[in-house]
């Protein structure tokens, strides 16, 4: 078959000098390089525990969202094991013994979107928190959007609903035996509390 | 069962990296070929070193459906290329005036004028392809050195697979103006009857 891509074919490098044989140090120092950057990860996925369930969580801005979450909600981001590629990252968070994923959203392979473009939320992420008084004020001094301002609920836990910027949706609580414990703000009455069976 | 796929050793290195060197032992000798012919064998060794660490920084956006990992790392290959476009320049003009060197003329009385064309010519492919957008020297080089198939270089590229056709179509447009200006395709056994003309195309197919 003769085309017109015949020149470029013919000008081929290694078919006008043939290829020097192939340096096994300049493949086996390549290799090298590439066990001890993996050597590195294997350090940081051996510290990066998960649960062995956790949401990962999509956003339009995903950096902008772990700025958020750790500034206003007090999760930790696991700086060392932070992935980055196509201007995207990937962002392990911790609060507790919790953990959630903060990534951009992704259509084409995980089919996950932002609350923004979904149009809606349709999960909300429970998480139990030491001092749920001061978690509700940092929240508020940040300027959070509360959905459900701080209350004792009938069923023995003092909440409060948050959403982020994106509408993903947060439910912060403590049980009143732990708030007890750290003689906090006591639990209202029972007849006071709020809610009922269908809450 | 045969061996895991690309897809599924990239998919447990997620949580197990160690796997990912498999990736390596099965592409490198590829990729390093690529590199070589397009940078130069030294000139291609601190990218050829970068081939392989962005690859596994970005294993967790590896699309899973494809099984063979090839394209994805061409296409990491192809990037780090496009960062030494002076590098690759002055590969292909050294290629071209080695090539102008090698071309024997039969006819002894011809060989001194045959030699001069040939060299004028290899060097003005060599300035086709370098003045090439670079967009379509990538699909150029992917699909005709390196044997990738329109499909597998869209993947390398990142483009559809329409975009790289018209890439190729434009490309091959200009080989053949430069090939003959005046439009006019010569058979292969006119170019064979002139010991001047030098036979781009090639006959060691």
């Amino acid at each position: 078959m003769s085309d017109d891509l015949d020149p470029i074919r013919r000008l081929r490098p290694d078919r006008i000098e043939p290829d020097d044989p192939e340096d096994p140090a300049v493949l086996s120092r390549a290799k090298e390089q590439l066990m001890s950057t993996i050597a590195d990860a294997e350090q940081v996925t051996e510290s990066l525990q998960t649960p062995d369930l956790y949401p990962r969580l999509a956003y339009r801005d995903e950096l902008a969202a772990v700025e958020y979450l750790t500034r206003v909600f007090g999760f930790e981001e696991i700086r060392e094991a932070r992935l980055e590629f196509d201007g995207h990252h990937l962002c392990w968070l911790r609060i507790g013994s919790g953990m959630v994923m903060v990534g951009h959203q992704n259509a084409d392979v995980h089919h996950i979107y932002s609350p923004l473009d979904a149009g809606l939320t349709t999960v909300m992420m429970m998480v139990y928190v030491h001092d749920i008084d001061a978690h509700h004020a940092n929240a508020v001094q940040h300027g959070a959007t509360i959905t459900m301002e701080l209350q004792d609920a009938f069923y023995g836990e003092r909440r409060y609903e948050a959403t982020d910027p994106e509408g993903h949706g947060w439910h912060f609580a403590e049980r009143f035996a732990d708030i007890v414990d750290r003689d906090g703000r006591p639990p209202a009455d029972p007849d006071d509390r709020e809610g009922g069976p269908d809450c | 069962m045969g061996e895991p796929s690309d897809a599924s050793l990239i998919a447990a290195s997620i949580d197990r990296p160690v796997e990912f060197g498999a990736i390596f032992d099965r592409h490198a000798s590829a990729l390093r070929r690529y590199l070589v012919r397009r940078l130069g064998p030294a000139e291609s060794d601190d990218v050829f070193g970068e081939v392989f660490r962005i690859a596994f920084e970005r294993r967790s956006s590896y699309d899973l459906s494809r099984a063979s990992a090839r394209p994805w790392l061409y296409g990491i290959a192809t990037n780090l290329v496009a960062r030494h476009r002076r590098r690759e320049a002055r590969r292909i003009r050294a290629v071209a005036r080695l090539a102008g060197t090698r071309v024997i003329v039969d006819d002894h009385a011809e060989a001194v004028s045959g030699e001069l064309d040939a060299r004028e010519r290899w060097a003005r492919l060599a300035e086709e392809v370098t003045s090439l957008p670079a967009a379509e020297l990538d699909a150029l080089v992917l699909h005709v050195w390196e044997g990738l198939s329109y499909e597998d270089v869209a993947v390398a590229v990142g483009v559809p697979v329409g975009t790289v056709r018209s890439r190729l179509n434009r490309a091959r447009r200009r080989l053949r103006e430069l090939e003959d200006p005046s439009g006019e395709q010569p058979t292969d056994h006119e170019h064979g009857d002139d010991p001047r003309r030098i036979d781009l195309r090639g006959s060691d197919r």
